[in-house]
């Protein structure tokens, strides 16, 4: 087992940035995701921990040894392929065992370990199988299964799911996570897709044009965003985003909308925030879907009018498009939720919920 | 069937076995040849015979034993040690040109900065320059009289080498394009026939004391036929994920592990048909082996050639002889072989 620290990780490829001044601390036994939009770097940063790339500039130190130097099959590390990397001219047993082979590890040791891992994979009887034959389901298994089998302190997972089909993803997202607490091991999990991180991962790092926006618990980036990439990149549907300033008005401060003639009381937290600053002028007011209560007649002054653009029913939920003004927010409504298209409605939103970025850096204000 | 689709499908069927008959009649006519006593092959008698009436060996006799009796006949030596050198020459050659084109390939895939294609006006203008810079070398070697030694040869390569690299930076200070790709550079050594530096070849060669040897022409061979090895092998390692490599390598092997364990059994296919490929064309060659040999190590084509002459006329039934025993090799390569052979020769053609 190992914690990893990255210092001021930079790669570049040419002229192309891929890892602008990494710093980065995965703490030891954890789970960590690296999230962001492709090419944001991710995948970059986990060839470095690996040793597949050398940086250009930073350190990378599993506990406190500095691994920069250290050639990547000797950094203990596990680490399975987007596209899996199978030997397809060896059988399942003999890629699984091919670690230890590398090794030279006697024989019956091998078997013996190959059969553990197989054990816990619930691949046993596949083993003699020619591993090109594979399904793509059953080769995840066995990239997974030779990975683990140098009993790695660090594990690194590049998108290992991104080429399953839906129902077995959900099921190894399940199994990653047993096999995770079963081992114990520090995993990294590169993915794009924020549902994967948010469900598996103890820590999310966001990442965007290999700049790290957010390091922390799958709780602290949803709802506490730092900026309005990560705000935006994680949750679905995406966070509604609003342009408006602030302003004072009857003694209460306000968030007025461009694009429209809506607004929102400010609580007072916030209202001594935004009065520290110099220039309101430019703010964007987040708010997530489920945080907008719709109801069809103004129950209170401070429900905001708004016309229904169209109905999307997912089966546990519905949501729904709105027009507020020239802009178009969504709301998630529950499961039997219909309105007529054009339709007025009204939609309350929850000032503990309010996420207020400032219009030109999307950084937050809190 | 209709009247005129029988006719189709006849007139199909016609042309099909007249163009099939061009192409397998010669290797027919060489084999019946090979059986054919002389009365039958030569045209004297103004028959032809289309095939053997009397079938007999005499022509493999006659080509693979020597000569003791004091009559005349078509050959004096026997072709057995013709057909040694063929042998040794050409697996030789092919080995050597695979075992370096091989890792030259693998590299060039897996570590080239390669920053694109040179346009083709620099690369020529490259060339110019570097021929005109080194005539007057080769006017001042030639009056110092050392061009004929290998201590001439060395050093006039060793300049011509320097003398590139300088026009290299210096065409580097007014031209900043793409500086071009080695893999194409390698290819690009194919473009020049080999005949027209065979001349220069066969003076370094004497000067190195290479020319009638076995190894001369394993290194002839070899650098010839290099360039199609790193071209061909190459399109195969580029079809390799490198993620491969890269799991070998996280799992502890070094690069070499990675490349023989996992990389080298995956492109087993295309090196066995690049192997009959380069095996082909040496055993095959003529003008290179005859330039290059004189008494002890002509191949099979060279002494082929020796069975016409003033003297004793064209010998067609022991060169037929000959021919149906040079056809062996490759032909039972490329029997064992076959499985990977039309993947192997349809594979760099198409790509993704």
């Amino acid at each position: 087992m190992a914690g990893i620290r990255l210092e001021g990780l930079r790669k570049e490829f040419g002229h192309v940035v891929a890892v602008k001044e990494l710093t980065l601390n995965f703490p030891d036994g954890k789970f960590a995701a690296l999230l962001g939009p492709s090419g944001c770097g991710k995948t970059t940063t986990m060839n470095m921990i690996a040793g597949l790339e050398t940086p250009t500039a930073g350190a990378i130190y599993f506990d406190d040894r500095r691994m920069n130097d250290v050639p990547p099959g000797k950094r203990g590390v596990g680490f399975v392929f987007q596209n899996y990397a199978i030997f397809t001219h060896m059988t399942v047993a003999e890629n699984i065992g091919f670690g230890l082979k590398i090794r030279h590890v006697d024989r019956a040791t091998i078997e013996k370990e190959v059969k553990k891992v197989a054990e816990l994979l619930q691949i046993t009887d596949m083993l003699d199988l020619n591993a090109g034959r594979l399904s793509v389901n059953d080769m995840q298994k066995v990239a997974l299964g030779r990975s683990m089998i140098t009993r790695p302190r660090i594990f690194l997972l590049d998108e290992p799911f991104s080429n399953l089909d839906a129902a077995f993803r959900a099921y190894m997202r399940g199994e990653l996570k047993r096999i995770q607490r079963e081992i114990g091991q520090t995993m990294i999990y590169v993915t794009h897709d924020q549902v994967e991180a948010m469900s598996m991962a103890d820590n999310i790092a966001v990442m965007d044009f290999g700049v790290l926006q957010q390091f922390g618990s799958p709780d602290e980036v949803y709802n506490r965003p730092v900026n309005t990439f990560v705000a935006n990149f994680i949750g679905s549907p995406n966070m509604n985003f609003v342009k408006c300033s602030y302003r004072v008005e009857d003694g209460q401060g306000w968030l007025v909308q461009h694009n429209g003639n809506a607004r929102v009381p400010v609580d007072d937290r916030r209202r001594r925030l935004l009065e520290q600053r110099s220039d309101n002028a430019e703010l964007i007011l987040g708010i997530r879907p489920e945080h907008l209560h719709l109801h069809s007649q103004q129950d209170s002054p401070d429900l905001l009018s708004v016309t229904v653009h169209f109905v999307e029913p997912l089966g546990p939920k519905t949501v729904v498009h709105l027009r507020l003004g020239r802009d178009i927010v969504r709301a998630i409504a529950p499961a039997a939720y219909r309105a007529a298209t054009a339709s007025v409605q009204w939609i309350g939103v929850d000032p503990a919920f309010m996420h207020i970025f400032d219009g030109n850096s999307g950084l937050v204000i809190r | 069937m209709s009247k005129a689709n029988i006719w189709r499908t006849v007139l199909r069927y016609v042309l099909v076995i007249i163009v099939v008959g061009m192409f397998t009649f010669p290797t027919y006519w060489m084999v019946s040849m090979a059986f054919k006593p002389k009365g039958e092959w030569s045209s004297a008698a103004g028959t032809i015979y289309w095939v053997p009436e009397n079938p007999t060996l005499d022509n493999f006799d006659t080509v693979l034993t020597e000569y003791q009796g004091k009559f005349f006949r078509a050959n004096q030596s026997s072709a057995l040690p013709s057909i040694r050198s063929s042998i040794i020459v050409s697996v030789g050659a092919t080995l050597f040109a695979l075992l370096l084109g091989t890792l030259a390939a693998y590299g060039l895939s897996r570590f080239s900065m390669d920053t694109g294609d040179l346009p083709w006006y620099i690369a020529l203008g490259r060339m110019a320059l570097l021929i005109i810079a080194m005539l007057p070398f080769m006017v001042l070697w030639a009056r110092l009289g050392i061009i004929r030694y290998w201590y001439g040869i060395l050093t006039f390569t060793l300049l011509g080498i320097g003398v590139d690299q300088a026009i290299g930076r210096l065409l580097a200070r007014f031209y900043k394009g793409p500086t071009g790709s080695l893999a194409f550079s390698i290819l690009q050594l194919r473009m020049f026939p080999p005949m027209a530096i065979m001349i220069p070849v066969m003076l370094m060669w004497s000067a190195f004391k290479l020319v009638d040897t076995w190894y001369g022409l394993v290194i002839i061979y070899g650098v010839v036929t290099f360039p199609f090895v790193v071209w061909l092998m190459k399109s195969f390692f580029d079809e390799v994920p490198r993620e491969l490599d890269e799991a070998a390598i996280v799992d502890g092997s070094s690069n070499w592990g990675a490349f023989i364990k996992v990389v080298l059994p995956l492109v087993k296919g295309g090196l066995a048909s690049t192997a009959l490929f380069v095996f082909i064309l040496n055993w095959s060659d003529f003008l290179v082996a005859l330039l290059l040999t004189t008494r002890y190590w002509p191949t099979i084509p060279v002494f082929l050639n020796t069975l016409v002459s003033s003297e004793i006329g064209a010998q067609h039934g022991p060169k037929a002889a000959l021919g149906l025993l040079a056809v062996i090799p490759p032909v039972v390569f490329g029997l064992m072989i076959q499985r990977y052979l039309v993947r192997g020769l349809t594979f760099g053609a198409i790509k993704k």
